[in-house]
């Protein structure tokens, strides 16, 4: 069998080699006896058959070598054999292999972390059966100023009209986000996330419930049967994995809700919640406003198409068409674009951004290894030239030069995807809760192939420089001087860096504007004392809390009880807290010049103590007291935007809105996360405050649902123990009434710049890890230099230089470098950090600082790592250097 | 002294390498010296060309070698044909009955 004396030809070859190659040498060996004894037998003398013998064969190793070259496997072996040469280099160069590796494992673990960011949140498919018909409906606005293609919450008509009128879609509501509820489970009650949702909801998502069915349209109707469907965590946590949970009512808002349905274990939705109720929505009450958030499902055989005319065609018709409310004349139309799309729209350009800079610091690396792996070549010319003498091809030293690269990519790519695991598990830590519409990021086989082809590209940019150089290494001058040459390859390391600072300059810059803005951010005038108040959320989402009168008990003693806490100071209830979303409406003046105006404003109510326990600065007029009851004049206080925007400024105290409230007072601005005109995560707005206790039946079972009061507490100092005592306070007042948890206002302004948070710890490292990079090939060109020219710097010693004009002289080709880098950089920035005009609160583009800061932190690092290789220049021994050679 | 041809059509080497062997095994010069006698000294095939033609045939099944004693005394690694062998040896005969009958046709024509 052919077949067979091959395959064992090829493994005698490769794994024999010692027995194939004494077979070949005896060989080679005899012929040549043979030969000698044939001239012999000629009658030739000894001596002279020998040489002629000698001359027939040729040389017996070039023999030898032809005899290789078609061997079977002679690629193969010759691979394995460049790669075990390539690894004992390597080993025998720690120094180098080490700074390589390192500098791969960080700059593409980098990589590695920030793609599985990418990975998890544009790339991978929702977790749900065929993901692509999956979808949400994108509002584009054109033809006025505040163009837009975005997605928009719904109403109850928009609601009822793509039910009704896109047969191509399977479509359902859901409540904006998932609200805090009270589930009374026995004795016990908890604080659990509801998902309010329509009927088909999990039909959209292809969800099945592992026992019991979804809602049915009946339980989706207003007023319908009061039904749930359970989470698997908390049926698992809270019932126990009761099978017989099915039909049972269970006590949630203190209603009875029948369960009829457990979801299977690991489904997620866009709510994430841990129970799941009708939503029954309506165009009455919260589907007035645009208060649903809606998603969709092509049905079996319509097209995208299709149903995007339904769309157009149901919600052109509406009657109330508020996307042209102030925007007349706008054009408006709908399409349906995918989930996924519609989930991560908005983190779509800070993730890009992020993958962009992790880029920067790949190029950052690669100019770096170009350095190291040109000064090694050039250290390798004599050893390069002593092949080249010997015989070996071109071809034969560059793929062994690109063998060693590969080696240190592979070893560097396999450390990145360690550094990339690390570096993604503290991302999640730093990550608030679902912040992220995704649940995990993890390293699948996408995020491997992108690290093993990052890798292989990165050895590949790098090696092509000294690859071409070593091209032109001349085979007699280097074999004849034996020094190296070093010089002619200056300026071009020197380009490297410069190119490699400049791209660290971006990323200084860019990062720096970043700090400075949520530098901004965080020190916004706070407008009242945030230190030393606690506050804890608890859920009214609740039948019994729609009568106002219960209300207003539970608000009175819960209070008191608080004031009674040893070391408290004042206590009081509001809805919302300064740095929280805050929801909005309408007002419409009505009176003096302006009645008739009308705007939006933001919406908070509050218990009398509320500005003083905030410590919120009166203006004008008086705060709430405990006067402003039911049957009393209805008084609104208002702050110093409200006065600003509506009264240009005048004092506002005896106006009358909406009809018959009166404005009573005036209070600083305090800084909330807007719901009105979201400029910056963070801003000041016109607000108005309105006692809890004016509040209708309608109005507390609405904004309950939507918010969660917050109980807020002053304390002088440090409590022991005070969040308990607080807890006890609530259940004095409500033994089922948990609290959802405890912060100060500190844990809430963290939370709001979440976002801006997580950038800044992105960027900054990634601007930290260029620096360091960047530091590195400053440090390897001097340092490098010094090295090669130690002899140079004796003679310039010996004939009189000082080691101090040495030292500059040496020094002055790092710094050069670096600083041509820094200008190009600040020239780069000039243009490139405009695209962070968006992302940047209360910091210009151009601010002085950050470019300060950048340029003393460049030149910091730059004389560090040029000062230290210097320094060996002062152990320089002229007398000694000298006689070495 | 005729020269050897540097670029041997691929397969003539291997087809004089096959023939030299159909009469029984030979070591590696007794092939080139068979070689050169069957040609009329027209092909001197060298070791340079000769072993790694040797190697490969053996490699592909169509030789087998073993070490024995030569004429005088001396170990020396011998070749002879396998089964394979022949049949190739046939084939290639074949093939080259037809080449150089028409190569001789394409000559005579005018």
């Amino acid at each position: 069998m052919p077949v067979l004396v091959k395959a064992r030809s090829l493994l005698r070859n490769l794994f024999s080699t010692r027995r194939v190659e004494r077979d070949l040498d005896l060989e080679v060996r005899s012929h040549l006896q043979l030969l000698i004894d044939e001239n012999l037998r000629a009658g030739l003398p000894p001596k002279e058959a020998e040489r002629a013998a000698r001359i027939e064969l040729g040389s017996p190793e070039q023999v030898k070598e032809q005899v290789r070259d078609k061997r079977l496997g002679h690629g193969l072996h010759s691979l394995i054999a460049d790669c075990r040469f390539g690894a004992r280099q390597l080993y025998k160069n720690p120094g180098f292999t080490l700074t390589v590796v390192l500098t791969l494992a960080l700059s593409v673990g980098a990589n590695t972390a920030i793609f599985s960011l990418v990975n998890a949140l544009l790339l991978k498919s929702l977790p749900y059966p065929h993901p692509e018909r999956v979808g949400t409906i994108y509002t584009r606005i054109a033809g006025s100023s505040a163009a837009s293609d975005e997605r928009h919450n719904v109403n109850g008509e928009q609601w009822q009209l793509l039910r009704d009128n896109v047969p191509a879609l399977i479509s359902a509501v859901s409540g904006v986000r998932a609200s805090g509820v009270n589930l009374k489970a026995g004795s016990h009650v908890d604080y659990v996330q509801d998902g309010r949702v329509s009927a088909h909801y999990f039909d959209v998502l292809a969800l099945q419930p592992i026992s019991g069915r979804n809602f049915s349209e009946e339980e989706d109707r207003p007023n319908g049967p009061k039904a749930a469907i359970l989470s698997y965590n908390l049926w698992r946590n809270v019932f126990g994995a009761d099978p017989g949970i099915l039909g049972q009512p269970i006590l949630l808002r203190s209603e009875p809700y029948t369960v009829v349905g457990v979801l299977p274990e690991g489904a997620t939705t866009p709510l994430n919640a841990d129970v799941y109720t009708p939503l029954q929505p309506d165009r009455e009450g919260e589907g007035r406003g645009t208060n649903f958030r809606c998603i969709i499902r092509l049905r079996d055989g319509a097209t995208g198409q299709e149903a995007d005319a339904q769309i157009n065609r149901t919600w052109l018709s509406r009657t109330g068409r508020y996307e042209l409310a102030g925007n007349p004349g706008a054009k408006v139309s709908y399409h349906s674009v995918p989930l996924q799309k519609g989930q991560t729209d908005s983190l779509r350009p800070q993730v890009l951004a992020l993958m962009l800079a992790a880029g920067l610091i790949l190029l950052i690396a690669c100019a770096n290894l170009a350095g190291l792996t040109l000064v090694r070549m050039m250290r390798r010319t004599p050893e390069v030239a002593t092949r080249l003498a010997l015989g070996a091809s071109g071809w034969q030293i560059q793929r062994q030069f690109w063998i060693e690269n590969l080696l240190l990519a592979l070893v560097g790519g396999a450390f990145s995807v360690g550094v990339g695991f690390l570096a993604l598990k503290e991302l999640f830590l730093l990550l608030p809760e679902h912040l992220l519409p995704v649940a995990s990021m993890p390293l699948d086989a996408r995020v491997m192939v992108f690290t093993l082809a990052v890798s292989i590209l990165t050895s590949v940019l790098f090696g092509m420089l000294p690859a071409l150089v070593a091209r032109r290494v001349d085979l007699r001058s280097s074999m004849a001087s034996r020094t190296v040459a070093g010089s002619g390859n200056l300026r071009l390391r020197q380009a490297l860096i410069a190119g490699e600072v400049a791209i660290t300059v971006m990323l200084l810059g860019g990062s720096g504007l970043l700090i400075r803005s949520l530098t901004h951010l965080e020190t916004l005038p706070p407008g009242f004392n945030p230190n030393g108040v606690v506050v804890a959320k608890a859920s009214l989402d609740d039948v019994r809390y729609h009568d106002p009168a219960t209300f207003q008990k539970l608000l009175e003693q819960s209070t008191a009880a608080m004031r009674q806490i040893p070391g408290v100071q004042n206590a009081a209830v509001g809805l919302d807290l300064p740095y929280e979303f805050i929801g909005n409406d309408w007002v419409t003046l009505d009176d003096g010049k302006e009645a008739g105006q009308q705007g939006g404003a933001d919406w908070v109510y509050v218990t009398p103590g509320y500005f003083e326990t905030l410590q919120m600065p009166l203006l004008a007029g008086r705060v709430f007291t405990n006067v402003d009851g039911p049957n009393s004049q209805h008084v609104v206080v208002v702050n110093q935007s409200f006065a600003r925007k509506f009264y240009g400024g005048t004092n506002p105290v005896g106006r009358y809105i909406d009809k018959d409230m009166l404005i009573v007072g005036e209070v600083a601005d305090v800084p909330i996360s807007s719901g009105l005109d979201p400029v910056a995560p963070l801003q000041t707005e016109q607000t108005m405050y309105f006692p809890a206790a004016q509040l209708d039946r309608p109005l507390l079972a609405l904004l309950h649902i939507w918010h969660q009061p917050d109980w807020i507490v002053r304390t002088a100092g440090p409590v022991e123990g005070l969040t308990s005592a607080m807890q006890r306070a609530l259940a004095a007042a409500d033994p089922n009434l948990p609290a959802s948890g405890f912060y100060s206002m500190k844990d809430l302004l963290a939370r709001t710049l979440g976002t801006q948070r997580i950038e800044v710890a992105l960027l900054g490292a990634m601007a930290a890890l260029a620096l360091l990079l960047s530091a590195v090939g400053i440090f390897a060109l001097v340092a490098n230099m010094v090295a090669q020219r130690t002899r140079e710097i004796g003679i310039r010693m010996a004939l009189g230089s000082s080691i101090g004009q040495v030292m500059v002289q040496f020094g002055r080709s790092g710094a050069a470098a670096s600083l041509l880098g820094l200008v190009l950089g600040l020239a780069l920035c000039a243009g490139a950090l405009r695209v962070m005009r968006s992302v940047i609160y209360g910091v210009g583009v151009y601010d002085s600082t950050t470019m300060l800061f950048t340029v003393l932190t460049l030149a910091a690092v730059t004389l560090l790592a040029v000062a230290v290789p210097t320094l060996r220049i002062a152990s320089i021994d002229p007398a000694r250097t000298l006689r070495e050679e | 002294m005729p020269s050897q041809p540097t670029t041997l059509l691929q397969g003539t080497l291997d087809l004089l390498i096959l023939k030299s062997l159909a009469a029984g095994e030979l070591h590696g010069l007794g092939i080139s010296r068979r070689i050169q006698q069957m040609t009329g000294g027209t092909f001197v095939v060298k070791p340079g060309s000769l072993f790694p033609a040797l190697h490969r045939m053996e490699e592909e099944g169509w030789t087998s070698s073993f070490w024995g004693d030569s004429e005088n005394n001396r170990r020396a690694k011998y070749y002879r044909l396998t089964k394979a062998g022949r049949r190739q040896l046939e084939a290639e005969s074949r093939r080259w009955g037809r080449i150089s009958w028409a190569i001789a046709q394409a000559l005579e024509a005018s």
